[in-house]
């Protein structure tokens, strides 16, 4: 008698052959998509308009004596020193060019894929949940860091280029570091808010309105409360508000408020925690077909 | 007969892609297939004539009268998208009962019409559960309940049985029969021979947006019986296999894959074909692992006509 | 067309009611009535802080105004058509019989609905949390109502441009941040005509005004210049008339195709 033979799916047991981390494929189609989307190149190039300018203001800052005429009044504005970089990390502009940048690219990496049903395809692979995590948050990530870390970097050696020295470097040997760890903080920070965000819902357009939402109810929060209270504490309600007084404290400057610097590294290190803890979970409940 | 659905020309672009080309059809009550591959233009006919796309050239007319923004026509039309798409916050009465409510029935009469349909397509014991938590079967059959709740005259069926079990398909299958049986006129798509067999004999192929033949059923057999099958058997008995399958006069050539133990045979004669095969599983008892068929019946049916 | 455009909205009222992004703007227009009592309570603890009347001008003008009808207006405004484009269910409503001007008109006044419970609600209980005390007067009560009234008019003008932008773009949301977060602030520093290509301008002079700041760093300061309140309800009406006409109409014309 013939026998009937199951179709059906297996588990693929078999040694991963690929090079470099697991999680890369997710985080380069990630990104390959993002480009992929219509306006996107177009915000993105947008974007570097605040590093152009500010790699203006280092060379003019070289040659002050040439820009006079220009630059009369501005002297202390053309300063570059930690203030400078901490400026161009903390800008306003800067957080909502990643904003809408991430809105564009980022809303749906984890929404589009609850949406589309396709979570389970990703665990179906040799893939582990904190690879899916840090496929993802790879998106987002090189994103922000290119926005902060690399002109900030490209900054920094601009003004060594410029000055033809390495005085610069000597007054403010901490000062490379401090680019470094602020844009890495802001690359973990914004990871966390966009894919929390993303997670909340399987419709991307409600992911964007939470996305800009909550980052503009968190600054309204902050004025209401401070009209109110008279208190500098209430920057600890706002997202931006937070950005800024820990960039005042990673860059040595004074900061806006009259608040420890570290108390807004708190509040934003618990929000990344339970943003963290909230994906672990939500993950943790998709079904895995093995 | 008088035509209940009338084509004429109809041409259909997305941009540089062609959907359809020159499309004229006349569809009388009853039940008509339209059959074709993934991409053939079934889906676009289907929306243009239930009034969601505009044709780029032509008319369509569904009672002698155009359907696009006709909402009097709509009444009378029963449509069944492709898309696996629903308000998935609602449950199974709920979103019966929501769509019907835009026809104006009262309460009760949604209610009554919701409650019938979904005896129909027996989706009773879970109309109170949210649709988002209906298998892929459910989810094709409230879709189809949604297309009869209003007793229209016209039913557009696109892949009204893809996602559905065998016994799903049958249940399905009888209830489309009923409404021909009804006197009304139901449009199915499908790109499954067998399935669209087992529903009518009058057929419409299409291929490349254009219709290459239109018919009886059994003129489509006999294209397909003209064109020789390649049918893969892989077994470890295939030299034996295919000894005692050479003398048959439906055999047309035989080669071998012995890296993979199989046999590949080509024959003018399907049905007559897998007969002998059964045959032969019972007595000697051949051990069969896997029955493939190479080419693609019915695009080799489409590839002969193109050529024709 | 009455009949077609209750059933429309009888059905998507329900259908937004049962949404889960219903509850999620319903809790955070329900910010404002957890700020409200946060303040109230610090003030019951004998802590001093501004009048209620004041602080209520403050959520009145930032988060009611420049924040909350602009956003439900955004989100609800633009996914009248892109929802049903987004889940593919748009077939179910264009196959039935009711004129397309129906299913727009109808959705929007859902929407308007649902949005309006969320406004009101929140606005009525910040104010009443904020200033109920003995000396309450009926006077008070119908300055909140007046307050609720132009808000909703807001709402219901922004719903409208939303609604067009959704029904002509395929991708209104980004687009319709930019107006609503973007120019809708931005317009209000430039002075004379300018400042009234926007929405906000209207409401604004429906509202109690701020005092414009004048001297050296004026230019930074918002300068209203206020147009005449009966003008000004009379041109909210119209843009929500406008916009409403342009989407039914755009609606009725055009093609929607799936992205495939």
């Amino acid at each position: 008698m013939a026998e009937v033979r199951e179709k059906g799916y297996h588990h693929w047991e078999g040694q991963l052959r690929e090079k470099g981390p697991v999680f890369w494929p997710i985080t380069r189609t990630g990104i390959k998509l993002a480009f992929q989307r219509k306006r996107f190149k177009f915000l993105f190039a947008l974007s570097f308009i605040p590093a152009i300018s500010f790699a203006v203001g280092v060379y003019v800052s070289e040659r002050l004596e040439d820009f006079k005429f220009m630059a009369q009044g501005a002297e202390k504005t053309l300063q570059v020193n930690p203030g400078f970089f901490k400026t161009y990390l903390s800008q306003d502009f800067i957080f909502f060019m990643i904003l809408l940048l991430m809105a564009l690219g980022g809303a749906g990496l984890i929404a589009d894929d609850f949406r589309h049903k396709a979570i389970q395809l990703y665990f179906a692979r040799p893939l582990t949940r904190l690879d899916y995590l840090l496929g993802k948050a790879g998106v987002v990530a090189f994103f922000v860091g290119l926005l902060t870390l690399v002109p900030a970097v490209v900054l920094f050696l601009l003004k060594l280029l410029f000055s033809g020295s390495f005085k610069f470097f000597l007054d403010y040997p901490w000062l490379l570091l401090s680019i470094i760890f602020y844009s890495a903080f802001l690359m973990v920070f914004f990871t966390c808010y966009i894919l929390l965000a993303s997670s909340l819902s399987k419709n991307r357009n409600f992911v964007i309105a939470l996305i800009f939402a909550v980052y503009y109810l968190s600054e309204i929060v902050r004025g209401i409360s401070y009209v109110i209270f008279r208190s500098p504490y209430s920057t600890l309600l706002s997202i931006m508000g937070n950005l800024q007084q820990v960039a005042a404290g990673v860059f040595q400057v004074r900061p806006a408020q009259d608040v420890p610097w570290y108390l807004s590294l708190l509040v934003l290190s618990v929000f990344c925690l339970l943003a963290l803890i909230f994906l672990r979970r939500k993950l943790r409940g998709v079904e895995v077909i093995r | 007969m008088t035509a209940v659905i009338e084509a004429r020309n109809l041409s259909r672009w997305y941009g540089n892609v062609l959907g359809i080309s020159e499309i004229t059809l006349n569809l009388e009550p009853g039940i008509t297939a339209l059959l074709g591959p993934n991409g053939a233009g079934k889906s676009t006919f289907m929306k243009i004539i239930t009034g969601q796309l505009k044709p780029n050239i032509g008319q369509v007319a569904i009672f002698g009268q155009p359907v696009w923004n006709n909402r009097h026509i709509f009444r009378r039309l029963g449509f069944c998208p492709e898309s696996d798409a629903f308000y998935e916050e609602l449950t199974g009465l709920e979103f019966l009962t929501g769509l019907l409510s835009l026809y104006g029935f009262d309460r009760k009469e949604c209610l009554d019409r919701a409650d019938r349909a979904l005896e129909l397509v027996e989706l009773q014991d879970v109309s109170r559960r949210p649709i988002r938590s209906y298998s892929r079967g459910m989810r094709q059959r409230i879709k189809i309940a949604q297309t009869i709740a209003h007793d229209p005259e016209v039913l557009i069926l696109d892949e009204p049985l893809s996602g559905l079990d065998p016994l799903g398909k049958r249940r399905i299958i009888r209830l489309i029969k009923e409404f021909r049986d009804a006197g009304k006129t139901v449009v199915v798509s499908s790109h499954v021979l067998p399935e669209v067999e087992a529903l009518t004999s009058e057929i419409v192929l299409i291929h490349n947006g254009k219709i290459l033949a239109r018919g009886d059923i059994h003129f489509i057999r006999e294209l397909l019986d003209s064109h020789p099958h390649m049918i893969r058997i892989k077994s470890p008995q295939y030299r034996d296999l295919a000894r005692l399958l050479s003398s048959q006069d439906y055999v047309l050539h035989i080669s071998f894959e012995p890296e993979a133990s199989a046999v590949v045979f080509e024959t003018h004669h399907r049905d007559r074909f897998f007969d002998r095969l059964n045959e032969l599983v019972l007595d000697p008892g051949l051990d069969l692992e896997e029955i493939t068929s190479p080419d693609d019946n019915l695009q080799a049916v489409f590839d002969y006509l193109v050529e024709r | 067309m009455r009949e077609e455009i209750v059933r429309v909205f009888s059905l998507y009222f329900f259908l937004g009611k049962k949404s889960g992004r219903a509850r999620t703007f319903f809790l955070l227009s329900s910010a404002a009535v957890l700020m409200a009592l946060i303040i109230r309570t610090y003030r019951l603890a004998g802590h001093l802080t501004e009048d209620g009347q004041v602080i209520f001008q403050n959520f009145l003008m930032v988060f009611f105004l420049q924040f909350l009808i602009v956003l439900l207006g955004l989100f609800y405004g633009s996914s009248i058509v892109a929802e049903e484009l987004d889940s593919r269910t748009l077939p179910y409503l264009t196959s039935r019989p009711v004129r397309r001007t129906a299913i727009i008109i109808g959705k929007y006044l859902a929407y308007l609905s649902l949005t309006s419970i969320m406004l009101v609600l929140a606005v009525l209980l910040s104010y009443l949390i904020l200033n109920l005390d003995p000396d309450f007067r009926l006077k008070d009560l119908m300055t909140v109502l007046r307050y609720s009234a132009i808000l909703w008019l807001g709402l219901a003008a922004y719903l409208a441009f939303f609604s067009f932008l959704g029904t002509w773009l395929k991708k209104p949301i980004l687009v319709g941040l930019a107006f609503g977060f973007g120019w809708e602030s931005v317009i209000q520093y430039f002075p004379g005509t300018t400042q009234k290509l926007s929405v906000a301008h209207f409401l604004k002079s429906l509202l109690p005004q701020y005092a414009s700041s004048s001297g050296k760093l004026g230019f930074l300061f918002i300068r209203l210049e206020p147009t005449r309140p009966l003008v000004a309800v009379l041109i909210l009406a119209g843009i929500v008339a406008v916009f409403l006409s342009l989407a039914c109409l755009i609606f009725t014309y055009k093609e929607y195709l799936f992205e495939d």
